[in-house]
């Protein structure tokens, strides 16, 4: 059972509905295609809807409109926000050097965040983890060790259209290798994700919809 | 015969969801068991929700994916349940669209679940992705008129009120991105995930250098959490049922043997091809 549903009106149709259109995306392995195809319209009308929503009832209204109206000059920095806005939704009209901004410091500002979280927080301390330490137990410098070549032979595995001799060749590949098993167990791990989904989908449509094995 | 080929390649999949449907009704085995009451993650979790101090203050970080939730839903319901049932208070942030589908979901269930309304806080979603993590660090707002003592604490106090962080994965903004900017940026705070299998090889190099004081991640560390909770009332909080194995191992057997057959028709062209040379 989801557990999502409730037992109102309202919930009884939503199972239905769910159902309904649970049914409609099995039915494409059957080849029905144009169900479907409806069905994946539906699920971008309703994400786009909701989004929108989310963006005006939890986004533009309490937090830019509302403390604009309340205090028009005490946050000055949601001016400089509006503006960007404003520019981003004038690009077809204003000139480039103009329509740039707001999308040069949106993705500026985005790369800042993440490399400098993925070093501080990701690279530097998984770098002093994987450092084999003495006096740590025999496991914990075989694994810090093992963690190091694997990581040193998959980034030569990297290197491409360089000349190289049969040695770093050789390493490269073993490094591809690598590279394609944990690729190959990361799909895996995906394959019990998605098999787990399947079988929920089917114990929605047995439990809740048709009230079966409660 | 290549008809025959084709005609079963297009039933496989139906043929396959009939299977899989057949075992779901078939009731629990006894001897199919996804995991024993030993599991690392689950004592480590365990343990970290029992070092907590009285009436923990958790923020919950709730950007799971629909794709994925299926898998981890029975646990995050769990540890929910768990939290409330050792007086925690429960502040919900999502950062994601679909996290916050999610979220409003869950909250909306617990509330049907007539869990106490005094314990629940919803901070809603955070727009700006790493930067909107970055934000929660200096200042959590509360919306919506919510002007409760826990609302008013939260405000007051922003993360430095928060004991535990929960970060119920799945999405782009999971736990790498907790640990990558709020980490840094707050004083010792444990943070603790549940995310589904598909993000373990991420998240194990955070477990085991410590930057994650807990995790559930597979259904085995779900399964053994699940399995030594004792919530005493709150026992409705939780899904009535526990997922069924025999389906999940059904289908896993049959993924295996599709993969088998593929690599046997592989190497048998293989050798046809090499037979064939030789001949010629």
């Amino acid at each position: 059972m989801s557990g999502f549903f409730g037992t109102g009106m309202a919930d009884t149709v939503g199972i239905w509905i769910a159902a309904i259109v649970t049914l409609i995306v099995l039915g494409a392995l059957l080849g029905e295609r144009r169900l479907f195809g409806w069905s994946q319209h539906l699920l971008a009308g309703l994400a786009t809807g909701f989004l929108a929503l989310i963006a005006l009832i939890e986004v533009i209204g309490p937090r830019l409109l509302q403390p604009l109206v309340v205090d028009p000059t005490g946050r000055p920095e949601l001016w400089a926000g509006v503006a960007l806005v404003a520019a981003a939704a004038g690009a077809p009209w204003l000139p480039r050097q103009l329509s740039a901004i707001p999308a040069s410091v949106a993705i500026g500002a985005l790369a800042a965040f993440a490399l400098s979280g993925a070093v501080i927080g990701t690279l530097l301390p998984q770098i002093d983890a994987s450092i084999v330490r003495a006096g740590g137990s025999v496991a914990t410098m075989v694994a810090g060790a093992s963690a190091a070549v694997v990581t040193v032979l998959v980034l030569i595995g990297f290197l491409h259209g360089r000349p190289r001799g049969r040695v770093v060749s050789s390493v490269a590949g073993a490094g591809r290798w690598l590279l394609i098993g944990g690729l190959g167990g990361w799909l895996g791990f995906l394959i019990v994700s998605r098999l787990i989904l399947l079988v929920d989908r089917i114990g929605f449509l047995a439990g809740d919809w048709l009230g079966l094995g409660r | 015969m290549i008809e025959r080929a084709r005609g079963l390649s297009r039933a496989a999949p139906i043929l396959l969801i009939v299977a899989l449907a057949i075992t779901w009704l078939i009731p629990d085995a006894g001897w199919l068991r996804a995991a024993t009451t030993e599991s690392e993650g689950a004592e480590r979790m365990t343990s970290e929700l029992d070092a907590l101090v009285d009436e923990p203050l958790v923020l919950i970080g709730f950007d799971a994916d629909v794709g994925t939730y299926a898998e981890i839903r029975p646990t995050v319901r769990a540890l929910l349940a768990d939290l409330l049932a050792r007086d925690g208070r429960l502040a919900f942030v999502s950062l994601t669209a679909e996290g916050r589908a999610l979220a409003s979901a869950e909250i909306a269930r617990l509330g049907r679940g007539e869990a106490n309304p005094t314990r629940l806080l919803d901070l809603g979603f955070i727009p700006g992705a790493e930067a909107g993590l970055v934000d929660l660090t200096r200042d959590i707002r509360v919306d919506g008129g919510d002007d409760g003592v826990f609302a008013r604490e939260v405000e007051g106090a922003g993360i430095a009120a928060v004991d535990a962080i929960l970060v119920v994965g799945g999405n782009d903004l999971g736990p790498r991105s907790w640990v990558e900017q709020v980490i840094p940026r707050i004083d010792d705070v444990p943070l603790l995930t549940v995310t589904p299998t598909v993000l373990l090889p991420e998240v194990q190099p955070y477990l085991a250098g410590g930057q994650l004081a807990a995790g559930l991640i597979t259904p085995r560390d779900g399964v053994a959490y699940r399995q030594v909770l004792e919530l005493g009332n709150l026992e409705r909080l939780v899904e009535p049922t526990e997922p069924r194995q025999l389906p999940i191992l059904v289908g896993m057997l049959i993924a295996v043997a599709v993969l088998g057959q593929a690599l046997a028709s592989r190497t048998l062209a293989r050798v046809r091809l090499a037979g064939s040379r030789s001949v010629g």
